[in-house]
């Protein structure tokens, strides 16, 4: 009985699915494989996470902990008897107009130094630079009402000092930070110089503002001639440009202009915009125009993703009603493909903001004490002055390059935020 | 439209159309009148180029740089592919509805009020509100959304989707209006709504329907073309085409042998 049946049954097993056994051994063993290959593919997947995460975390605790040093600085107190060091000048004659002049003429560095000598004496350098007594000229324009009377300034101590307040230097500057606080002559507070100043020689008192302007306008220039150039162009290639041999030419020169070394910019930058086109060196306006030329084809392709990606029924549908090419575009096409080219946007100018090398092709390296006032003005860029900072060779510097870094992720942080904010504004729900 | 006209006056004519996808024909001499009092409707199996053919009538074919159309399609007498023929006036003059509806995302009110706009239709907001609660009244709309017009076109159902596209295409006031499978991606109860409009519709517009769903194409049109292979088999009266086929690859269709 079986010996007949068996033939039949063997092929019932191999054509139909009613004889396969999916509660066999085999079968169990089968999902039990399943089971584990999905798990492990969730465990590498979350341990990626954990590791990424973990970077991510050292990197924001190594930053933070030294830079967070440098927004920070140590003063020291000095009496300065004004009335009769300056020889009873009066706070009219240093106000308003001319006030500057009649300062200059006063010799405050002179009244000052003097002071600082009488109170200190042969430790007065050790504890202050040269510089010192700006921060009593800029007191006293602020407020002339100094100049009459006999009081106590805080000056912006040298960094050895500082760095002895924050206890890491020899042992000679820390005995006397160690002396004038006993003595309450030394005090910490925030830095404000440090955010409203420029680069310096003495790291007690540089500032980030001059690059962090820099920075500002140079970002501007860029985001004005990359964003409408880059949409436009992405516009015309996917709605208006006929297909054939140049079109995907000119597509392919954009996606491998997009891989480009960004220092080879640099160096286009200083033939086209230096030596062709005697735009000013090391302003910003140069500096927005290379990254430009670097952000534009990161947008085009960006935008012209999300342009093929809004429906074909949108484009017909406003069509059908009798809207012109331009309409369908401007009306239709564009506002749902916003989002995506904003994206693009975002990913363009991050990498613009980072950049360094071509920069310092076009000379944005100078050594600059004064925040720029203008495009065509010298400036220079966040990631420039932390790489020139780096590579100073006072240790004062070393927080000072961390906290410019701290000014610089925020100032990223600021700008991508705003970009996602628009995104989701223009963002529409289907 | 004018509709007092009695006699049977052709809105758009076509002679002798042929269109080509770059090598390949896809619609072969085909001649046909369309006319204000009947709609008319395409059927044939898929693929056989009614589709294509509909497209012809408003240049919606255009935007396939390897379409070519030869052969003549006028509407009120004038060749639409003449040169002096501006495409984008002639669509607003023939409609279209299209297979999957398709509103813009934006609210029910400028999806209605975007052709108007854009044509200048209306001199200021009230006679805009107007042309919106007309066009709206006229898709059969008007009841359901008229207290939420500021919502999204697109959280509307698929069939009241659909008819805001009709009351979209009607905004624009067209003389004709092409329906490209309007019913295909609804369900029955929807579709029953959108041939009710149809008949409503008619006599106001001059309308073409393409259709696959013989059934469909004998409750709502008076006047049928059968395709086949790209070429125009028969036309003549819904009636007649239904029960006395001429031809015999007709009767085969109709019977259900093939398509």
């Amino acid at each position: 009985m079986n010996n007949t049946a068996s033939p039949a049954t063997q092929q019932t097993a191999i054509v139909g699915s009613r004889s396969t056994d999916w509660q066999g051994e085999v079968m169990q063993k089968r999902i039990v494989r399943r089971y584990a290959a999905e798990r492990r593919f969730k465990y590498l997947g979350l341990s990626a996470i954990v590791i990424s995460s973990l970077f991510l975390a050292f990197l924001l605790f190594v930053m933070i902990g030294n830079g967070i040093k440098g927004f920070s600085t140590t003063q020291v107190a000095v009496p300065i008897d004004f009335a009769s060091a300056t020889g009873g000048a009066s706070p009219e004659q240093i106000s308003g107009e001319g006030a500057e002049r009649a300062l200059n003429s006063l010799d405050i560095a002179g009244v000052v130094n003097t002071a600082i000598e009488i109170e200190y004496g042969a430790e007065a350098g050790d504890i202050f630079t040269e510089n010192s007594w700006t921060d009593v000229r800029d007191a006293l324009l602020s407020n002339p009402d100094m100049i009459a009377g006999n009081t106590t300034v805080w000056l912006t101590a040298k960094s050895e000092i500082d760095r002895a307040a924050k206890d890491e230097t020899d042992e000679k500057f820390e005995a006397l930070y160690a002396k004038l606080k006993d003595a309450g002559k030394a005090q910490s507070g925030f830095n404000w110089g440090f955010l409203t100043g420029a680069d310096g020689t003495d790291p007690a008192r540089v500032g980030i503002w001059g690059a962090l302007k820099g920075s500002i306008i140079t970002m501007l220039v860029t985001l004005a001639m990359a964003f409408p150039v880059g949409v436009l162009a992405a516009v015309y290639l996917e709605e208006y440009a006929p297909s054939n041999r140049v079109t995907d030419f000119i597509e392919v020169s954009i996606n491998n202009l997009a891989a480009v070394p960004s220092i080879i910019f640099g160096l286009l930058g200083l033939v086209v915009f230096l030596s062709w086109l005697e735009l000013p060196r090391s302003s910003a306006l140069v500096g927005g125009l290379v990254l430009a030329l670097m952000t534009m084809p990161v947008i085009v392709i960006a935008g012209r993703n999300s342009i093929k990606s809004v429906p074909p029924s949108i484009r017909e549908a406003a069509m059908g009603v009798g809207a012109s090419p331009v309409q369908v575009v401007f009306h239709h096409v564009l506002p749902l493909a916003l989002p995506g080219i904003m994206t693009g946007t975002i990913i363009g100018m991050a990498r613009a903001l980072g950049e360094t090398a071509p920069l310092l092709m076009i000379g944005m390296r100078a050594f600059l004490t004064s925040p720029p006032q203008g495009l065509t003005d010298p400036s220079t860029v966040l990631p420039v002055q932390i790489y020139l900072w780096s590579d100073e060779v006072n240790r004062g510097f070393v927080e000072k390059t961390s906290a410019a870094i701290i000014v610089l992720l925020i100032f990223l942080l600021t700008m991508n935020a705003f970009a996602i904010y628009l995104r989701n504004r223009f963002e529409t729900r289907w | 439209m004018t509709t007092e006209t009695t006699t049977i006056t052709n809105k758009m004519t076509t002679r002798n159309v042929d269109v080509f996808y770059g090598e390949k024909q896809a619609i072969n001499g085909v001649s046909i009148d369309i006319d204000m009092e009947n709609v008319t409707a395409f059927i044939g199996p898929s693929g056989c180029g009614k589709s294509t053919f509909l497209r012809t009538m408003n240049r919606m074919n255009d935007t396939i740089p390897s379409c070519r159309v030869t052969g003549e399609i006028t509407l009120d007498g004038e060749d639409i592919y003449a040169p002096s023929m501006d495409v984008v006036q002639l669509r607003a003059r023939v409609g279209m509805v299209f297979q999957k509806p398709n509103p813009f995302p934006k609210s029910i009110y400028d999806n209605i009020a975007y052709g108007p706009r854009i044509h200048g239709l209306a001199s200021g907001k009230e006679e805009l509100d107007r042309i919106v609660e007309k066009s709206l009244q006229r898709a059969g709309l008007w009841a359901e959304v008229k207290d939420r017009l500021n919502e999204s076109g697109t959280a509307l159902s698929g069939g009241q989707q659909q008819r805001l596209c009709i009351a979209r295409a009607i905004a624009v006031d067209p003389e004709v209006i092409l329906m490209d499978e309007p019913c295909s991606a609804l369900d029955p109860i929807a579709t029953a709504k959108i041939e009710e409009l149809i008949h409503e519709l008619r006599g106001k517009y001059a309308i073409v329907i393409v259709t696959h769903n013989m059934q469909q194409a004998a409750r709502v049109s008076q006047r049928t073309a059968f395709f086949h292979l790209g070429t125009m088999v028969e036309y003549g009266d819904t009636s007649e085409m239904f029960t006395n086929p001429q031809e015999e690859r007709t009767r085969d269709y109709i019977t259900g042998r093939y398509g």
